[in-house]
């Protein structure tokens, strides 16, 4: 179990499905308290962090705000009372809007199958000698950590990547985005569903085993009924994501809401901006009120329903999107990845040779930096306004505008928020953290206002059942169990930044992506696969560092 | 003053949709230690909450410590609850703040707002924390982190928290329940000290352990389908009493 916990560091704080509570000793008691010193070194050093990468960015040393932006930037804004409502453009916007929803059903779909039998095949259960050793140590076999090391590089390669690398051996194919959304996808759920089936309750399936069933049916009858709700509900979490990664892939050229969002920025059409925009709303709404109806109750009935939906939705988008399956094994894809193969290896280093690259991988790792900070410090404010439950009306209209402010940010994918920045703020590094840490407000905040909704309110009632003012019970109870949480939801945000940062990149907001963007238009394969394995590492050690922090702050 | 730290008159309190409790007339004097026992669901809770006006009574009075709960004002209200101390079943501690602040919470209703906050980055009132952690048996643990602390450190941390506070009234809900026998009669002795400290004050406590409660608390109220069962002296208590309250109905 603490295995899992230590190479899971990503996949306990994702969701808080896995582990809500500390874990224990095996007599029950309390792990010793860690050095104190060691927290505030850790805290002093995410401060310095920031500081650094502010410092770098250039904020306060030089000329960042461009105001000849303006008022294109005010037009921009201006345009979201007047969206586009002629009856062609929302015909267009229903077509990318189902185009762009059956690219997430696929994705998702795929990389839920892959999920399942990498889950299973990467799981310490299946795994474990079931025969004790001398010295009763549980063992687990090799198997089991070469299937945990297998998910580590396509997880670390973000879905526009994967988007670029593939349209280059499968042509322009529908199979290209979902292939792109699958395969990192998959493997963060092969990880994520390994851990769940570990931390279910190990007795049945011990009990069916020594019982002399097999694997997969000790795994049918004895785990799958209990984690199913789980399962079910990272499937649909993984599903919101998708959306977000449809649209982005669509503005790189896969079609769909993202492609018109980039077709419309170019031509200056703000009032069809808008209009696609609040379709883009619309379904994460749409998606939220459903997730979050499935997280609520998990109800066998419910769960039962939405999979059912699920494969009905998958047929649908097959239908609509039609990819072409044969390409996948067909001789002309084989010369192409053939070719592709010969030309990016050996991976090359870009213009300025190692030096270069490591610039940009530290910008990079600033512009990551400074998008979390901006994306934290919003999202603690908002998520005390925006959580339910109780107040007057007043205080309920105030969260409701929170919570749509939030689904707003979210919606609006990166990119947009970077070509927004770039109107008003000097190319860099700079523009691409701060649209970053917007849109990451939207997602982290709303993250951020269910630990606050979810908060165990018993504590709070007592200290202010003995008369404690108002503030003074919200600084003793609600602030004191929300902040860990926050702190490791931050954390864990701070590595998929890291990956998002190419995203804002390929627009021209600095870091990595810029630098693949440049490589890319060049045809230099090599260089693309040397910065892409760049932005793999500069991902696992921010991972690193995160689940390090997020020990020390536990 | 009339004498009475809690005074019910014919309460009846309904929550969702059926009455917890009914038509129930209860005086207890300052100073008396009171058991209330009776099987689970019979309404100990919910008679405990109506004395910090978490729950509303739906007719009939509640009094506690001389104020009238349904018509007291905002402030008379917090004035009340500054002077009633709570132990909850879950005992309802903050787990990522140090023992300290866990029962320094017991003293934010005396606090003013500033120096509640500052308190969090430099603890005040320390002698008085430790001297109460002392009484408790958990010193040493003054400053390690509350969710450290094993269950039964939690436990007196959360007396502690009630000592500082030193309320007139102390109402404790089902204290003991998950304790073994023998910790159950330890912390019921603590509770009693946190009672006698200094003052008499008066407790009024939720049990299951009908012995634990004939020999802490000089009255037992039985309390069976939200009304009083029997109301007697703890000596007069007899074990075919005890028997009775928890008989299941048949039938």
């Amino acid at each position: 179990m603490t295995a899992a916990r230590d190479l899971g560091g990503l996949t306990e704080h994702e969701f808080g499905f896995v582990a809500r509570t500390r874990p224990r000793r095996r007599d029950g008691s309390a792990w010793p308290c860690p050095w104190p010193w060691r927290r505030r070194l850790w805290l002093a050093g995410l401060v310095a962090a920031v500081g650094w990468s502010l410092w770098s960015a250039g904020v306060g040393r030089r000329e960042i705000v461009n105001p000849g932006g303006w008022t294109i930037f005010a037009r921009f804004w201006k345009a979201a009372a007047t969206p586009d409502l002629s009856g062609g453009f929302l015909r267009q916007t229903w077509e990318g809007a189902l185009t762009t929803l059956a690219f997430a059903v696929l994705g998702t779909a795929l990389a839920v199958a892959i999920g399942v039998v990498g889950g299973v095949l990467s799981s310490e259960t299946w795994w474990r000698r079931d025969r004790a050793r001398r010295g009763g140590r549980t063992s687990v076999s090799r198997g089991w950590l070469a299937g945990r090391a297998v998910w580590g590089l396509p997880r670390g390669v973000h879905e526009a990547v994967w988007g670029l690398f593939l349209v280059n051996v499968l042509g322009r194919d529908p199979l290209v985005g979902i292939l792109a959304i699958a395969i990192p996808f998959g493997a963060v759920t092969a990880k994520v569903y390994a851990d769940l089936i570990d931390e279910s309750a190990r007795g049945q399936y011990d009990a069916l085993r020594l019982a002399g069933a097999g694997r997969v049916a000790s795994l049918a009858y004895g785990v799958f009924p209990v984690v199913l709700p789980d399962l079910a509900s990272y499937a649909f979490y993984r599903f919101e994501c998708s959306i977000r990664s449809a649209v982005i892939l669509g503005m790189i050229g896969a079609g769909g809401i993202g492609l018109q969002l980039s077709l419309s920025f170019q031509s200056l059409r703000y009032r069809e901006m808008w209009t696609l925009i609040y379709a883009l709303v619309a379904i994460s709404a749409l998606a939220d009120v459903w997730g979050a109806s499935l997280r609520r109750s998990s109800s066998r009935r419910r769960v039962g329903a939405s999979l059912r939906a699920g494969a009905a939705l998958v047929v649908a988008s097959a239908l609509h999107l039609g990819p072409d399956l044969g390409r996948l094994a067909s001789a002309g894809t084989r010369a192409l990845l053939a070719d592709l193969a010969a030309a990016s290896f050996p991976p090359s280093l870009p213009a300025g040779g190692w030096g270069g690259l490591v610039r940009r991988s530290v910008e990079t790792a600033q512009m990551s930096v400074l998008a979390v900070a901006i994306a934290a410090a919003l999202a603690v404010a908002a998520a005390f306004v925006a959580a339910r439950g109780g107040g007057g009306a007043g205080r309920r209209a105030t969260a409701a505008a929170a919570r749509l402010l939030l689904l707003v940010t979210r919606a609006i994918p990166p990119p947009v928020w970077a070509l927004l920045a770039l109107f008003v703020l000097f190319p860099g590094p700079f523009p691409g953290a701060v649209a970053l840490g917007v849109y990451n407000f939207g997602i982290l905040g709303r993250l951020m206002t269910e630990v606050v909704e979810n908060l165990d309110d018993r504590p709070h009632a007592a200290i202010a059942a003995a008369g404690a003012p108002r503030l003074s019970a919200f600084a003793y109870a609600t602030l004191p169990l929300s902040l860990p949480r926050f702190a490791a939801y931050a954390l864990y945000r701070w590595e998929v930044a890291a990956r998002e940062t190419v995203v804002v990149g390929v627009v021209g907001a600095g870091g990595l992506g810029r630098l693949l963007e440049q490589q890319r238009a060049a045809f230099d394969y090599g260089g693309m696969v040397g910065t892409a394995l760049a932005l793999v590492a500069v991902s696992i050690l921010i991972d690193l560092i995160s689940a390090a922090a997020r020990r020390a702050l536990r | 003053m009339d004498g009475a730290a809690v005074a019910l008159d014919r309460v009846r309190v309904v929550l969702g949709g059926h009455a917890a409790v009914q038509d129930v007339s209860l005086a207890v004097p300052a100073g008396q230690r009171v058991a209330l026992v009776g099987p689970s669901g019979a309404g100990k809770t919910t008679l405990l909450r109506l004395c910090t006006a978490s729950v509303a009574a739906e007719s009939g009075s509640v009094r506690v410590l001389g104020a009238d709960l349904a018509t007291a004002s905002a402030a008379d209200l917090r004035a009340v609850r500054r002077r009633i101390g709570s132990v909850h079943q879950q005992l309802d501690l903050v787990g990522p703040l140090r023992a300290v602040h866990n029962v320094n919470a017991g003293r934010l209703g005396a606090w003013g707002r500033a120096r509640a906050l500052w308190s969090l980055a430099r603890p005040a009132e320390v002698d008085a924390a430790r001297r109460a952690l002392a009484l408790v048996g958990v010193a040493g643990k003054m400053f390690e982190r509350t969710d450290r602390l094993s269950g039964g450190e939690q436990q007196r941390v959360a007396l502690a928290r009630v000592l500082v506070q030193d309320p007139d009234l102390i109402l404790a809900d089902e204290p003991v329940s998950s304790l073994d026998p023998a910790r159950a009669r330890d912390v019921m002795d603590l509770l009693v000290a946190v009672a006698a400290d200094g003052r008499e004050r008066t407790l009024l406590v939720s049990l299951h352990d009908f012995e634990l409660a004939r020999q802490s608390c000089d009255r037992v109220v039985g309390i069976r389908g939200g009304r009083v069962a029997f109301d007697l002296a703890a000596g007069a208590v007899t074990d075919e009493i005890g028997a009775a309250l928890y008989r299941l109905t048949t039938g």
